[in-house]
Order: structure tokens, then sequence, then C-alpha cells
């Protein structure tokens, strides 16, 4: 059997001065796997997704992603390897406003040297990468390329978050209720270009969300509450 | 290089206030940049009231009084100067040329000089210039005036006027030469210096003016000399108040400095000329250094202005500073994005300031000139300047970081996405 993608064993984290937040014993993500996570908010999903990038550091246990432990990496070093590994889809305006719809496509890829070069590996250059991507979740309208991200509806951004957390294949990438501002047909449409990209670019997909509804599409489901030692009642 | 355009774009985004900050910089930078110009343009135009001259000779008193009093006409002499010293020190072989000037009258409050023909031929200003005729001829006859370029618009003279000098150098004068009036034969071109407010006559007909006055006051009566009959008298002065010299080679200077301070017919003080000046700036640089220290401050105040729009904008940009970490910016890069921003506005500012500078100095230059005799030229920034923008400019990095700090801060805290 073959590491896991993800793996964390026995995380410890508590913020400053509060009472312990998160106490998982283990958890992981297999290559190529689509798992639900069921996390209501206010539950340590948002902080756990903050570890999972390497953002904050756990007191306790170890979180290595691609076989790789986050800890023995020196903070540059977690966030060069979060930003070649790791393709983030957040709730809702997570788009630059001021920055064209390509131009927020490509973000990543000028951030992080590896995803660059593999969106170069298909396509001649990063805006036409950006375009194949864009049209393959359904904005085939140049002329939307080129506006500005803020002048588009909630679930055209929504794509074109998902176009950027997907350029340059990233191996992980995690969703945090992408589609919670989406009615229930676009959500649904919106899965299903979400789960073929990522399908394509070989990515596994971690997603998060509170709306149980959707973990029979997925491979597997959890519950972030049944995997935390730590939850307490007043999170219900 | 793609920071620098994630920082433009986003200034763009915020462009209203941004503006505003980029013309308060830029006016202050205006502000700077022409107090630093006039200042030099001032300092170097006062250095070059007088120049070709090597020693300027009078009764013995202070460097700066003798100066002001031979070369801007401001002050009087403690004393004259006989006319044989004269004579003794401008015949020495070392000496070229000679000057004599002789102060004392008015004519509505402009000084009259009385001096000879080797004031049209050698007396020099600013980088070496020589006076110019812009109307009219030297004076030759006794009776004869020049006028400085001032004194011809000012009281709208043309050659021609008859002018009534008086007796001692107040606007308002009781004791007039009525019975002796001058005829304007001659007006100078604009020079920037005190000789634009300086009515020229010859040494004999200042000579005249006096030659029947008796202990300070004129003659009454029998002792009265009609202009007429003075033609007749020898008007070879006895004193004067002061002259300048030229030497054949100029590194007799001190020699004849030393000689002359050592004279022995009579107490003499003879100065150089760029050393007095110098000594005469450095009593009036206070004032010029208190301009540049106050704009220098106004500088500051933009920079803070720039300082407080940047951070008061911080939080909202919160979610900005997440979503750039979430692509991949580390916190370094959302620091060198904050500098930046502090950058481009001040680089702005610094643009636009210089683009109103070199517009307004275009529109003041010729009333600059014609008023104040200041030559601005629309030259490229001295390094002096640039050394001030550099300042600025380093400045703002400074002033930059605070934000960036901030902003560094918090995005650790933040991580990658924010609960607003």
């Amino acid at each position: 059997m073959t590491t896991p993608l993800l793996q964390v064993s026995d995380l410890q984290f508590a913020w400053p001065g509060q009472p312990l937040l998160l106490d998982i014993p283990a958890f992981s993500l297999e290559t190529g796997e689509r798992l639900f996570l069921k996390g209501p908010s206010g539950s340590g999903k948002t902080t756990l997704l903050g570890l999972l990038g390497g953002v904050h550091q756990p007191q306790q246990g170890a979180i290595s992603l691609l076989g790789q432990s986050l800890r023995q990496l020196s903070s540059l070093r977690r966030d060069r390897f979060r930003a070649d590994h790791t393709g983030y889809l957040f709730q809702q305006f997570n788009l630059l406003p001021y920055l064209s719809v390509l131009d927020n496509v490509t973000l990543p890829c000028r951030f992080s040297a590896l995803r660059r070069e593999r969106a170069l590996r298909q396509q001649p250059d990063l805006n036409s990468a950006a375009e194949h991507l864009l049209r393959e979740l359904g904005l085939s309208d140049a002329t939307l390329h080129q506006r500005s991200a803020g002048a588009l509806s909630i679930g055209q951004q929504q794509r074109v978050a998902a176009a950027r957390a997907l350029i340059g294949s990233p191996e992980l990438v995690i969703a945090d209720e992408p589609t919670s501002a989406l009615d229930a047909d676009s959500r649904d449409a919106f899965l299903k270009l979400l789960f073929d990209e990522c399908e394509q670019m070989g990515s596994s997909l971690l997603f998060v969300s509170h709306d149980t509804s959707l973990a029979t599409r997925f491979d597997r489901a959890l519950s972030l509450a049944e995997l935390n030692r730590a939850s307490k009642p007043e999170t219900l | 290089m793609y920071l620098l355009r994630l920082a433009l774009q986003s200034l763009a985004n915020r462009r209203f206030s941004a503006l505003l900050t980029v013309i308060a910089i830029a006016l202050s930078v205006t502000l700077l940049l022409s107090v630093e110009r006039v200042r030099t343009e001032a300092r170097a135009s006062f250095a070059s009231t007088v120049s070709g001259t090597d020693l300027i000779v009078g009764a013995r008193s202070g460097s700066v009084q003798l100066l002001l009093y031979s070369v801007f006409r401001i002050g009087n002499a403690t004393n004259n100067i006989r006319w044989d010293s004269f004579e003794q020190i401008s015949h020495q072989p070392k000496v070229k040329w000679a000057i004599p000037l002789s102060l004392g009258d008015s004519h509505r409050g402009f000084r009259v000089l009385g001096t000879n023909q080797a004031y049209f031929e050698h007396y020099r200003f600013g980088r070496d210039q020589a006076l110019q005729l812009s109307e009219g001829r030297p004076f030759s006859d006794l009776y004869d005036a020049v006028l400085g370029a001032d004194i011809a618009r000012e009281l709208g003279y043309q050659l021609g006027t008859e002018l009534v000098l008086a007796h001692g150098a107040g606007a308002v004068s009781f004791v007039k030469h009525a019975d002796k009036p001058f005829h304007v034969v001659g007006i100078l071109a604009k020079t920037g210096t005190p000789v634009d407010r300086t009515i020229h006559i010859s040494l004999e007909g200042m000579e005249a003016l006096h030659v029947d006055w008796q202990q300070g006051m004129p003659a009454r009566g029998a002792g009265k000399v009609s202009a007429e009959q003075a033609r007749q008298l020898d008007l070879t002065p006895t004193a004067i108040t002061a002259f300048m010299l030229g030497l054949e080679r100029r590194i007799d200077t001190f020699a004849l400095q030393r000689q002359i301070n050592e004279f022995s017919g009579e107490p003499l003080l003879a100065i150089l000329p760029g050393v007095a000046l110098q000594e005469l700036w450095s009593l009036l640089s206070v004032a010029e250094k208190a301009l540049l220290l106050v704009s220098v401050f106004v500088v500051l105040t933009g920079l803070v202005g720039m300082l407080t729009a940047i951070l008061s904008g911080l939080n909202e940009r919160r979610r900005e500073m997440a979503v750039l970490r979430s692509v991949g910016a580390r916190p370094l890069h959302i620091f060198s994005l904050l500098v930046l921003e502090a950058v481009s506005l001040t680089l702005a500012g610094i643009a636009l300031g210089l683009a109103l500078l070199y517009a307004g100095m275009a529109a003041a230059r010729p009333w600059l000139e014609q008023q104040y005799g200041l030559f601005l030229p629309l030259a490229w920034p001295t390094p002096s300047e640039l050394k001030l923008l550099g300042g600025i400019l380093a400045a703002s990095l400074l002033m930059g970081c605070i934000p960036a700090w901030r902003a560094y801060r918090q995005a650790l805290l933040d991580g990658l996405s924010i609960r607003l």
C-alpha cells in the first residue's frame, strides 16, 4: 500500500489561552480520493484547514503531505510547499476584484514555479492554460475572461475560483463550503465540473461542508465532530 | 515584478484615495523643490551681485558694512576717503582699473552714485557680465544721469526726463538740489542687482551739487553757485566714499589688501568682495534654512498622510491579503506589496510634483525675473535636488514598512481565510 497523500496523526491544537480546539488521533486522504468532511461552522474547521496548509502549527502530532512532514519545514518552506501542492477554494469573495478573471486564475502560478511549470506543460502560456480551465468549467465566453472579477455573478466567481485552485495541477485541492452561496441546481452542476476537473488534473479533493446532502456524491464522508475528540457540545 | 503590478492594480482599485495621497505628496514636493530652487538661485544671484572686482576699499569700518553701502547701497559710510588716497592707490602698477564710488544723495528713495567712465567699462556682475545700456549712452555732460532699469520702469522715466536730486538717502528729503537738475541720457538693462535701483552721475556732477555747500547746508544769497557757474570751476572731488579695484594679476590681491590696510595716509579697509558676500550670506542664510526646514516638514506631513491612508485601509483589505496568502503569497510578499504601494504612491507624487514645478516655473519665470531679478533655469533637477527626492523616497520606504509590518503580522494571524 502506498503512503496516503495527506496524513494526520495525534494532532492537537489550541489557540493561545484557549481550551483545546482540535484533538484528532488519525485522519488521512488517499491519492485521487474525493473526501467529504462534515464540519459545521465553529467546529474548528477553518483552523484545521489552516493547519493542513501549514499556516498554523499544531502543538502536538504530525501532518504530512506527499510524505513530507510539515513540522520539519521552516515557515518559508511550508509556504512554498503549500503554494506548490495545494489549491484552495473558499466560500465566497475569494477573488481579487481588481484583477481580471484571467489574472485571478493565473495567480497561483505567479507564486509557485512548480505550478507554473505544470500549467505550461500542456499550454503555450499561462493565459491559455487559464482559458482552457475556464472553458472546462463552463465559462467559455472570452470577453468574460477580460472582465474584472468583481463584475461576475456569484456562480461565475465560484467557477473562476475553482479554475484558480486547479491551475498547475496541485496534488491536493481543499474546498471550504464552495457551494454554500449557490442554489441547488448550480450546486450540482458545480460539483460535477469540480469532480471532472480534479480527475483530469489528478488532484485529490478535500471538501468541507455542513451540507450533508452532498456527502453521497463523494468516495468517502467523515464528520469532523467524530474525528475530533475535543469537540464540545456547544458546537451543536 | 508581478508584485509591483499587483500593487499598482490594487491602488488603481482605490484610485480616489490613492489620487488624493499622490496630490498631497506632489504639492509638498513642489513646495520643497521650489524653495530649494529659489534658495539656490537667490544665493547664486546674491553671490554674483558683484564679480570681477578684486578689492573694495573704503574708510576703516567693518567688511560687511563696507560691502553693504558700496555694493548694496544700504546704509552709509562712517567716513569718506580722500581723493588723493584714491589717486595714490589706483596708480599702483598692480592695479589694472579702479572705479571711484561717491554716495550720499538720492532721488525719491533711490540712491545716487557718483562715478566715472570706468564704471561702465569695468563693473561686472553675475557670470562676468558687463553693464549694458538698453537705451541712450553713458553720462558725458556734467548734468547727465544714467538710470538703473527698475528706476526707469517704476518712475516711468525716459531719456530726457529731468530730475532733481535730494541731499541724503531718505525717500522724503527736505533739502533738494533744485538749482542743478539732471537729465536722463541713458537707461541700463536689467541686471537683477542693486545697480537696477541706482542713479549714476559723474563724480564732477556730484561735486557740482555740493560745490557751494558749507557745513552740510546749502549756501544762501551771494554764496550760491548756479548750474552754469559751476561748469567753470575745478570739480575734481576732494573725497569719495569707496572704490573698487581690478588687479593685473589676482595673485597680488592679498599683498595689495595688506598694503591698503596699512596705508599711512588715512585708515582704510580693503575687502575681498567674494569673502564679504559669503559673510553676509551666512547672516541671511538662517531664514533660508528655516524655509527649507519648513518645507521638509510639509513633505513629512504629506508622507504621514499617505501612511494614514494606507493604515486605515488595511483592515478592509484583510480579505485581499488572505486571498493572496491562499494562492501562495508568503507573508514576505504581503510585506513587500505594501512597501511597494507606499513607494509607488510617493514616486507618482514626485513625478506629479516635478511636473507642477516645471509648469509653475515656466509660468512664473518672466515675472520672477522682472520683479526680483531671479533667473530660474528650466534645467533638470540638480544633484542636491535629486538628493532631496532620494531622501523623500527613502523616507517613504521606511514609512511603508509600518503598514507592511502590520499587514505582515495580520496575515500570519489570519491565515488563509478570515471570518468577517
